[in-house]
């Protein structure tokens, strides 16, 4: 198997694990924390984590579906989020062969375009549809998701970093 | 299969299904599809309806830490404000007992009043009261959503008001919540009636400003500072009398033939935690003679 240097061998994914971390997400993003331009949004940042590293898992049909359930819960126009999901699973599965091979803060690096794109999709949306700028501030919102991949690198392959053999003189 | 993932099941080779661009061009195809159903023909409702009910444990569960969070903050007000609160209240109360002594006096006066004139009793109003779930969590939109649904027997186009006044209006209605378009909303507009002058004018939503705009308004019309704008009930949505905003800030220039007229809304657009969902008042107006219209909600454009 070809795997980068000093990287740790991982076991397989659980498809219950990636299936609670996305609804974690969502529950996330439907927390009332507010309404400002700059947060960040979770269930990109899982989407596209889980589109790189489980790509024959979690694709773009499934983002698609999660768009269309963010859409409803802000209740904005049907179909906005579920097409900037949709382009930004897209992407992420353009890149998801390369991108594992660099270490974790250049791959935040690395997807920041990715969120970027997908916030102008969902402006560019809103927009069109006669919604005033919201400001400047929002440009912050992709930055935000880039800096979190690293957190979201570490939590979210901790059951995949377990030992292949445990026993009872390990810890986990 | 990803990189360094000891997977048990290799990969497929052949089987690989539609390449990514396909399905990007599908889904696209399909968002844009969707957009367009929902802004122009409004035929969307049914989708939207059976997501907003699949996703609604999981709002449930969201909205859990904010409940607690107010109870608990409800909980531990100090004595100085609860006995600043009661005193308030009370203040209310009494100023409100004096007005409706006078209310239950001028019913009686004003009902005697219409038997004699032989005229059409005057409307009533069906209310079923609701919590503010949350704020629509859209930066481009002021809309609340309520926890009242169709299950509730709420209606499409109700207006929905607050201890203080006007709120909004509902305009979208699923099976167990409803999303309620606040009166400061850029897409929302309201006929007012101005109280002092008893002009008519319309009132829009202004939500970078946070307030209304009273547009239309020639530079030269009678507004002052401080006016208070109620509903005028010409819409047949609204019921008439309600209080909705206060003129705040009037400019008036050379340039232009209108004024810029901003009005601060009188209910709480940011705060209000229960309301009250009146039935709107077309239902029981008898149909016009000749071309029957059904009132429309009074929205510019878009989702009715």
């Amino acid at each position: 198997m070809i795997m980068r240097r000093g990287q740790q061998l991982l076991l397989p994914a659980s498809p219950v694990f990636i299936w609670c971390s996305l609804l974690a997400a969502l529950l996330l993003d439907m927390l009332p924390l507010g309404r400002v331009p700059w947060m960040p949004d979770f269930l990109a940042l899982v989407l596209v984590f889980w589109n790189v590293h489980q790509p024959l898992r979690i694709g773009i049909g499934l983002a698609f579906m999660f768009g269309l359930g963010v859409d409803v819960h802000q209740s904005s126009l049907l179909g906005q989020h579920a097409l900037s999901y949709t382009a930004l699973s897209f992407f992420a599965s353009m890149i998801h062969r390369r991108l594992l091979w660099f270490t974790v803060p250049s791959q935040a690096v690395q997807v920041l375009p990715l969120f970027l794109a997908a916030h102008l999709v969902e402006l560019v949306v809103r927009l069109i549809n006669g919604n005033v700028f919201p400001g400047w501030t929002f440009l912050l919102a992709p930055l935000l998701e880039a800096s979190l991949w690293p957190v979201a690198s570490v939590i979210l392959l901790v059951p995949q970093r377990r030992a292949p053999d445990p026993d009872a003189n390990r810890p986990l | 299969m990803s990189l360094g993932t000891l997977d048990r099941t290799p990969p497929p080779i052949f089987k690989q299904g539609p390449s990514a661009l396909s399905k990007l061009i599908l889904f696209s195809a399909l968002a844009l599809f969707l957009m367009v159903a929902d802004s122009r023909f409004n035929v969307t409702q049914p989708l939207r309806a059976v997501l907003a009910t699949a996703l609604y444990p999981v709002q449930w569960l969201a909205l859990q830490p904010v409940r607690v969070g107010r109870a608990v903050g409800d909980y531990f007000i100090t004595a100085r404000q609860a006995q600043a609160q009661s005193e308030a209240a009370s203040q209310i109360m009494a100023t409100q007992a004096i007005r409706s002594s006078q209310v239950e006096q001028l019913t009686l006066e004003n009902s005697r009043l219409r038997k004699l004139l032989d005229l059409r009793e005057q409307l009533k109003v069906d209310a079923v009261t609701a919590e503010v779930l949350y704020d629509a969590a859209d930066p481009y939109t002021r809309k609340i959503i309520i926890g009242k649904g169709m299950a509730q027997g709420i209606v499409l186009g109700s207006p929905v008001i607050d201890e203080f006044g006007v709120l909004g209006q509902v305009t979208l209605v699923h099976p167990l919540v409803s999303e309620v378009t606040l009166i400061i909303d850029r897409d929302l507009a309201i006929p007012v009636l101005n109280v002092r002058t008893g002009a008519r004018s319309l009132a829009f939503g202004d939500a970078g400003a946070g307030g209304l705009e009273l547009r239309f308004m020639g530079s030269t019309a009678d507004v002052q500072q401080g006016d208070l704008l109620t509903t005028s009930g010409v819409d047949g949505v609204y019921p008439p009398g309600l209080p909705v905003a206060r003129i705040d800030t009037i400019e008036r220039r050379a340039e232009s033939a209108f004024a810029r007229i901003h009005c601060i809304p009188l209910a709480l657009v940011s705060g209000a935690r229960h309301l009250l969902v009146l039935q709107p008042q077309s239902a029981q107006i008898p149909p016009r003679p000749a071309e029957a219209e059904a009132a429309a909600p009074a929205k510019k454009g878009g989702r009715p």
